[in-house]
Formats: C-alpha cells, sequence, structure tokens
C-alpha cells in the first residue's frame, strides 16, 4: 500500500491504543469502576487455575465414593464435599469456566444480533427498518425466562446451546440502544458528506457509524454479561445443564435437589452463590463506570 | 426618601466546582427604587442570571453568598427558612428565561399559577382567570397544559403567574430573548403597561440593549461578575462612557445603516471565564484604551461627575488614571 | 383518554398475542422429525396407540392442518394433556393459578412500593449516607439471583430456628379452622414472599432513584422553590409525578422477571404454585405443559405492559390522546 496509506493507519491505530489506554487511566479514578476490574481480573485467574487447584477427575461421579457425603469444610476438602461426596471446591473452580463461559459467549451472541439488527434498522429507512422494529418489540414484550426455558427444552441442553438461547432473548434491548445512537449519528455532518461523495451504504455504516456506536456497545455488553450469567445460574438451576461439568447454578441445582439446605450445609450452595454475586456485582460496576466515561452526560451517577 | 424595593449590597456569589472556587458574581451593588425598571444587560456569562437567582436565594446550597439582600429594608440573606419562603413571589417574583422548560409539564397552568397564591395564604377575589386575562390569554387557558402553549402565550402565562401574588418587585430574566420581534414587542408593551397600572417595579435582565432602550429607567451594564456602568437610562444609552459598554453598543448593527452591517464594530476576543479571570480591571486584556495600571489595580464604581447621574468603573473616568 | 387511543393500544396487545401464539407453534414442531420424539413413554406405544396419540395432539396432516386444529383448540383453551400427570393442562392450570396469583401479587405490590420510596429518597438526597448505603445494597440485591435469597432464608431461618416451615403452602393434615387457615397460609407465604421481594427490589430502587436524579435538573423545580413551596412540597408536587413517568414503563417490564422469579422461588420452597409447575414440567419434558405455561405467561406480561401503557397515559399529559 502507498505510504500516505500506511502512514494513516498507524495514525488511527495510535488513536485507538491511546484511547484504550485512556480509559484504563479513567477507571482508576472511578472507584466502583476500579473495583470490578479487580474482582473479574480474581475471577479470570481463578478460572484460569483451574488445573492447578483441583484435578478434573474430581467431577465424575465415581471420585466421590470413597469420600465422606456432604462433609463439612476441613482440610483435605476447602468447601467441603456434596451429597455424592464429589469435592465442592472442584466443582466451584471448573464451574467457574462454564459459568464464565456461557455468560461470555451468550453476551457475544447478544451484541453481535442486537448491533446488526440495530445498524441496519437504525440506518436503513422504510420497511425494513420497520419489520425489524416490530421483531425487537417481540422479543422485548415476550418474557425472557420462559422464552428461553421453551427454547432450552427443544434446542437441547449443552453449554453451547445453553449460551445461544440466552443470547438469543437478550439481544432486545441492545438492539433498540444502538439503533438510536445509529439515527442520530447518521444525521450528522460527516455521514452526509460521505454519501454526498458517493460511498456505499455498507462503507459509511463500517467506516463513520461503527466507530461512532463502538463504545456503546462495549459499555453494554459489559452490562448484558451479568444478565447473561444470572440467567444461566437460573436455568442450570432449572434442571439445564450437564452435571458432569457443573456451572455455579449447576451446583446450587445441586443443594436444592439434595435437599442440603434444610440441613443447612452451607459450604454446598453459599460458596457459588457467593461467586454469581461477586461475578455479577464486578461486570455491573465495571459497565456503569464505563457508561460513565463514555458519556460525560451520565457522570454523577 | 423612601426605602428603595430593593438594594443589593457588595453582593458576591461563588459556586464551589471541582476545580476550586469559582466567583460569579464579584462585589455587585444595586439599587431600584419605588416604580423604577432597572435594566441589566451583559453578554452570557457576566453573572445576570446568577444574580437574579441569588436575590431570592434560589442557588444551590453549595454556593457562597455573601453581602446583603435588602427588600423594602429586610436582609433575606439573613432570614430564616420560613421567612424567605414567605417573601419569596409575594415580595418579589420572578419570570424566568426559556419559558419551554419553567412550567411542570404534567401540571394545568391554571394550578400552576394558583399555586403560587395559594402557598402564600392568598384568596385571590378575581382567581387565575383575572390574571390570565391581564395577559391577553384568556381565561379558558386555565385548563391547558404547557406543551399546549406557544413559546409566546408561556411567556405570557409565566407573566401571570409572577402577579399572583401582588409583588412589589418583578425579576425578569430575560423574558423576551426566545421569542419572535413582533412578539417581542407585544410583550414588552404589556409588561410596561401592567407596570405602569400597579406601580410595580422592575429588574430586567437582558444582553439585548435596544429592548432596554424602550423599558428601563436607569440601565446597569455586567461584565465578568461585576457592574461596571450604571445610570439613567436615557443618557446612559445614548452616550456610553466605558470602554466595553460603548463596544457592547457598537456590536448591534444599526437598521437602514449598512455598513455597520459590514463592519462590525464588534470586541476582540471572549468574554474571560469565571475560573480564570484577568489581574486588576477584567476587562483590559480586550479593550483599546487600556494602560499599565488597569493589570494591577481593582477597579471600583466611581461616579463620573456631580451633575450627571452616572457611575463607571474605569480608570479614565472619575480622576481615577494618575 | 380518547377511545381511539385505548382501541390502539388493546389492539396492539391482541396482535402481539397472536404473535405469540403462532410462535409457540411453530417452536416445537420445527425441530423433530418425529412428532413423538419429546415423549418419554414413545418407546413403550402400540402403533394404534401411537396413532391415537398423534391424533389428540393434533400432529396429523400437514402443517397448515396442523395449524388449523392448534389454533382451534387454543382458542377452546385446550391445550392438551400433560405428559406426566395425563390431566388436562387446563385444569393443572387452573389448580394452581391462586396460590402463584397470590405469591407474586403480594410480592409485586411490595417490592413497588418499598423499592420506588426508597429511589425517591436516594435520589433526592444525593450523595446522603442513605443513599450511599441505599444505592450498594441495591446494587448486591440486584446482583443476586433471587432464588439465593430463598436458599439463604431456607437454610439460615427455616432450617435453623424452626421459625418458618421450610416449603409447601399449608401444613400437611393439619385441621384448622377458617382463621386459622388462613394464618397457616400466610405463614408458608413469608418466606417466598420475602425472597421475591427482595430479588427485585434493588432493580426498583435504582430505577426511580435514577428517574429522580434526572428529574432534579428540571427547571421548573426551581420556578416552585420560586413560589414559595417548602421543600417537601416541591418534592411531592413536583419532582416526583415527573420522575415517576419513566419509572412506570420500566417497572412494567420489570414484572416480566418477578414472573420467572417466580418459577424459581416455587421451586425452593417447593410451593406448590405455577412456577414449581414450571420447574416439574422442565425435568420430565412435558410439552403440552410448556407450551401453555409459556403462553399464560407471556399473555400476563403484555397484559402488564397494557396496563403501564393506560396508567402512563393517565399520568403525562403530553401524550397524544387523540389521534
Amino acid at each position: 500500500m502507498k505510504n500516505s496509506d500506511r502512514l494513516i493507519r498507524a495514525m488511527i491505530w495510535d488513536r485507538r491504543r491511546r484511547a484504550f489506554f485512556g480509559v484504563l487511566r479513567e477507571l482508576r479514578h472511578d472507584r466502583p469502576g476500579f473495583i470490578g476490574l479487580l474482582l473479574l481480573t480474581f475471577f479470570g485467574l481463578f478460572a484460569l487455575a483451574a488445573p492447578l487447584i483441583a484435578d478434573r477427575s474430581a467431577l465424575l461421579a465415581a471420585s466421590g465414593r470413597n469420600n465422606p457425603d456432604l462433609a463439612a469444610p476441613s482440610a483435605k476438602f476447602l468447601f467441603g464435599t456434596d451429597e455424592i461426596g464429589r469435592d465442592v471446591l472442584a466443582q466451584l473452580v471448573w464451574g467457574s469456566r462454564v459459568s464464565l463461559f456461557i455468560g461470555l459467549f451468550a453476551t457475544l451472541v447478544a451484541v453481535v444480533i442486537g448491533s446488526v439488527v440495530g445498524l441496519v434498522a437504525g440506518y436503513a429507512k422504510g420497511k425494513v427498518s420497520a419489520v425489524l422494529l416490530a421483531i425487537d418489540d417481540f422479543f422485548l414484550v415476550v418474557p425472557f425466562l420462559p422464552l428461553a426455558i421453551v427454547l432450552a427444552v427443544v434446542l437441547g441442553r449443552s453449554p453451547l446451546t445453553l449460551a445461544i438461547v440466552i443470547g438469543f432473548t437478550s439481544w432486545a434491548g441492545s438492539a433498540r440502544l444502538i439503533r438510536a445512537q445509529v439515527l442520530t449519528l447518521r444525521e450528522r455532518a460527516y455521514v452526509e458528506r460521505a454519501q454526498a461523495l458517493g460511498a456505499g451504504s455498507w462503507h459509511v455504516i463500517r467506516r463513520h457509524v461503527l466507530p461512532g456506536v463502538a463504545p456503546l456497545i462495549i459499555a453494554n455488553a459489559t452490562l448484558i454479561v451479568p444478565v447473561a450469567i444470572l440467567t444461566e445460574s437460573t436455568l442450570s438451576f432449572l434442571g439445564f445443564g450437564d452435571r458432569l461439568s457443573p456451572s455455579w447454578g449447576k451446583l446450587l441445582d445441586g443443594a436444592q435437589s439434595s435437599g442440603s439446605i434444610t440441613i443447612n450445609a452451607w459450604w454446598y450452595f453459599l460458596p457459588p452463590g457467593l461467586c454469581i454475586i461477586g461475578i455479577v456485582l464486578a461486570f455491573t460496576m465495571l459497565g456503569r463506570a464505563l457508561e460513565r466515561i463514555f458519556d460525560p452526560r451520565l457522570r454523577g451517577r | 426618601m423612601t426605602t428603595p424595593v430593593l438594594q443589593v449590597n457588595e453582593l458576591q456569589v461563588s459556586y464551589h466546582a471541582h476545580s476550586g472556587v469559582v466567583p460569579a458574581v464579584r462585589g455587585v451593588d444595586l439599587e431600584i427604587a419605588h416604580g423604577e425598571t432597572l435594566g441589566l444587560a451583559g453578554e452570557s456569562g457576566c453573572g445576570k442570571s446568577t444574580l437574579a437567582l441569588a436575590l431570592l436565594r434560589l442557588l444551590p446550597p453549595t454556593t457562597k453568598v455573601t453581602g446583603s439582600i435588602l427588600f423594602a429594608g429586610k436582609d433575606i440573606l439573613t432570614m430564616r427558612p420560613g421567612e424567605v419562603r414567605a417573601i419569596r413571589w409575594a415580595q418579589a417574583s420572578i419570570i424566568f428565561q426559556g419559558a419551554q422548560h419553567v412550567l411542570n409539564p404534567v401540571r394545568t397552568i391554571g394550578r400552576q399559577i394558583d399555586e403560587a397564591s395559594e402557598t402564600h395564604g392568598m384568596n385571590r377575589s378575581g382567581g387565575v382567570a383575572e390574571l390570565l386575562e391581564i395577559v391577553g390569554l384568556g381565561a379558558r387557558r386555565a385548563k391547558d397544559y404547557p406543551h399546549e402553549l406557544s413559546g409566546g402565550q408561556k411567556q405570557r402565562a409565566l407573566i401571570a403567574m409572577a402577579l399572583a401574588c401582588d409583588p412589589m418587585l418583578i425579576i425578569a430574566d430575560e423574558p423576551t430573548t426566545a421569542l419572535d420581534v413582533m412578539i417581542q414587542a407585544q410583550i414588552l408593551q404589556m409588561l410596561e403597561e401592567i407596570k405602569r397600572e400597579r406601580g410595580l417595579s422592575m429588574l430586567f435582565i437582558t444582553h439585548d440593549l435596544s429592548v432596554l432602550s424602550q423599558i428601563a429607567d436607569r440601565v446597569a451594564i455586567m461584565y465578568a461578575g461585576r457592574v461596571i456602568e450604571v445610570g439613567a437610562g436615557r443618557d446612559l444609552l445614548r452616550e456610553f462612557k466605558h470602554p466595553y459598554s460603548i463596544a457592547l453598543a457598537a456590536s448591534f448593527p444599526v437598521i437602514g445603516d449598512t455598513a455597520s452591517r459590514r463592519n462590525p464594530r464588534g470586541l476582540v476576543g471572549d468574554p474571560p471565564s469565571p475560573n480564570d479571570l484577568p489581574s486588576g480591571c477584567a476587562f483590559h486584556p480586550r479593550c483599546s484604551v487600556a494602560i499599565e495600571k488597569c493589570r494591577s489595580t481593582d477597579v471600583v464604581l466611581k461616579s463620573v461627575s456631580k451633575s450627571m447621574d452616572r457611575r463607571v468603573a474605569c480608570l479614565h473616568f472619575g480622576g481615577q488614571s494618575d | 383518554m380518547s377511545w381511539r387511543y385505548l382501541l390502539k393500544k388493546v389492539g396492539g396487545a391482541f396482535l402481539t398475542m397472536a404473535v405469540v401464539v403462532v410462535f409457540n407453534f411453530f417452536l416445537f414442531r420445527i425441530v423433530d422429525r418425529d412428532p413423538l420424539a419429546k415423549y418419554r413413554g414413545r418407546s413403550k406405544l402400540t402403533p394404534e396407540q401411537r396413532e391415537t396419540m398423534i391424533r389428540r395432539m393434533g400432529l396429523e396432516g400437514s402443517k397448515w392442518d396442523q395449524f388449523v386444529v392448534y389454533v382451534k383448540s387454543v382458542f377452546r383453551l385446550d391445550f392438551g394433556r400433560s405428559f406426566d400427570s395425563t390431566q388436562p393442562v387446563l385444569e393443572e392450570i387452573k389448580m394452581r393459578l391462586p396460590a402463584t396469583l397470590l405469591l407474586v401479587g403480594v410480592s409485586t405490590l411490595l417490592t413497588i412500593f418499598i423499592g420506588l420510596y426508597i429511589g425517591t429518597k436516594a435520589g433526592w438526597r444525593r450523595g446522603s449516607r442513605f443513599d450511599k448505603a441505599s444505592t450498594s445494597a441495591s446494587m448486591v440485591l440486584y446482583s443476586t439471583p433471587e432464588f439465593f435469597f430463598g436458599m439463604l432464608l431456607l437454610a439460615f431461618v427455616a432450617g435453623r430456628t424452626g421459625w418458618f416451615p421450610t416449603g409447601g403452602l399449608r401444613t400437611v393434615g393439619a385441621d384448622h379452622d377458617f382463621v386459622g387457615n388462613i394464618l397457616d397460609r400466610f405463614h408458608h407465604l413469608v418466606l417466598p414472599m420475602l425472597t421475591l421481594t427482595l430479588g427485585y427490589l434493588g432493580s426498583y430502587a435504582l430505577i426511580m432513584r435514577t428517574s429522580m436524579i434526572e428529574t432534579l435538573g428540571e427547571d421548573y423545580l426551581v420556578t416552585a422553590r420560586a413560589k414559595g413551596l417548602k421543600d417537601s412540597e416541591v418534592m411531592s408536587r413536583h419532582a416526583v409525578p415527573n420522575a415517576l413517568l419513566p419509572s412506570v414503563s420500566l417497572i412494567a417490564i420489570s414484572c416480566g422477571y418477578i414472573i420467572g422469579g417466580a418459577i424459581t422461588t416455587e421451586t425452593v420452597f417447593s410451593y406448590p404454585g405455577l412456577g414449581l409447575a414450571t420447574a416439574n414440567a422442565i425435568q420430565n419434558n412435558d410439552l403440552p405443559m410448556l407450551q401453555a405455561l409459556f403462553m399464560l405467561a407471556s399473555a400476563a406480561v403484555i397484559l402488564f405492559n397494557l396496563i403501564a401503557d393506560i396508567i402512563y397515559a393517565f399520568l403525562d399529559p403530553r401524550v397524544k390522546r387523540v389521534e
């Protein structure tokens, strides 16, 4: 490519890099956001360190055979055992991977669908936009948990399907937000000029509109993750998901259906519940902080 | 001499922001006599709206207000909350600028006007209907909501509301700024009539000098939180003395004089931001006749001569330049 | 309010419901080639039994035929028979509806009132200790899955202290008089109700707080103060009515979440309502039940949205009520 192109590319990437570090710097000043980031890092490391903390075989039903059932925490089992004798800590730490994976993947699905729908609905005019809006309306009205349940029953119960189902029921809100932003951006002068110069719609969207909505998409995505994780925990609790590679929600399901709650086997349900609260809080605080950074109007919330 | 309706002494207002203390009003003295209209002119940011809000203690609790504000001799700054509320609207009421957002969108005009008299325990004989007739809106408008009125109609409603408690002083903060010129003229005329019939005093705040020429008995010009020139309306508007006033007046193109439109003899630069005021006389960086002393001396209002009712805050006047 | 506006909104609600019905039809039929794929006992059926089942479930014929049969049965409120209990789905639902209505109804009212109160107070005095404390608490509540509250209450309140029963609708086998019966039911209602309320209190409080903060920046509040009103009067007469407006619509949307929450809460406490029925239907792959419950839940949320729209039109005179 020409040298001038190379120079422009370099400048753009330099600007983006500086913007990224600028955001990080701003985050440091925002206390809740910073705490959120720290918590996230902690959970991320926790999930990554799974093989170091417990062996994967501890998840198999057979592994519990020689252990006492529903044993309270001890030196050997830091978080005690479940009703068939499996190590709760092992399930907790490997479960973090499942919960995080489903939460993040579901968010990806939701953000992709929501962004595409939002972009097209905002940019196109007339019938296309109207139809998309109607579809969006439908998904906003229908109660998402019943919808997720019926979809999961029909489509299957593996973690991947679960993630897709959750993503599929969560995109409607983002689409609305993104569409609104695209509408404002579309009226901006530089878009008109690009169109006057003969730029195709796709090019305009990619080069001009997308950078404008990108911050919004990122901040919004950070706020969808907590919803996805909560939904996953609820669905797992209700019976979906895999008992052999349990998520935090699945642990809670195990605690519930084995009757461990009434006999106060707190080590079984307290850790997964607290982990869920922790990670949801972390993403929420981070997401709100990002919102504040990207939209100065919201400062002081 | 009778007590002036409003007397302001050494009023200072500062905001507390992240960057520090921001002075919006830096020592203002004002006086309005019975039945008199004082025009207060200045550009955006000079502190005139802050001044208006400060008069009735409507600024947020984080602002610092010092000095004295006397309504018929009683200082509102030393009153307890109950007394302050009693004075509000009953002694002095405000016609806010931007009628768009100053009315509650979910309550009818009639109820909002009535609320004022009700709060002060006044039982108006004619009620809201009478007030609406006075401002030319018609009694049936009482049932309307703010969004059902046009800009000019909303302004009239605000005036009706301002009269609800028969105040002695009306503070009009840019009441005609957002309106078309023709409606502007109607509103001004109406204000004049009302003022005359009821013997009201008025503090008319605006950035438009031409409006003041019609209705002001005396005029004060504000710049960067201070009054820099004040005097009898006719004289002042005919012949400005302070360099800023001269420049301000010259910025308005004169109808009929095409030359003035093509070469507006306006000012260089922008008004200073309150966080970052110049030393000495706040105007000196933009002043064409500034001298060395202007940078270091804090300038105050001094009388120009014994015969003329005029005070100017400039080293070139009142024998201050030597 | 004009009739046209009302008609338009009601019409919209019916249209949405119709879409839900159609969606429901396709949902369960597009995936498997064998119409009885989800029925657990299918391998044990004789060919004749299969035929009867297929006919009874309206699964024979072309897709269009099936659709016609389906729509007709929906209008008749015939949702088939539960795979699990083989009783008509409609009966099963009717049996369990009152319990859930009671639970969700009381919890929603509590959540709305307490949440709005806390949110208003926190927003009005932004930055105060109350605000900081209640906002942090709200965020923690909002981050917790509602059934986890149930577990905590079950373990530490019911389990340990025995003050409250650990589940069910009423004490089995007990013979109370009328008042005793009511008290007994209420006794069993407390913990599930507390669970649902806590689960959604946080988000309502935060919604109201945000709304209040945005309203506080409005100019008409200065006007109100200038007229000599007391702070409490400014808040109650001018700030709150305006702050409530966006909250009304958001609360209506949240009702969808509470319905979801009822499912898990009833599970934790074995409370025999529609929620528990849903959980069981999931376990047993009871398709007819799930279909009907899904439609019922959708209908409920659509109804809430309609009510919220109407309430909003009452509260906000700017809504165009004449088209």
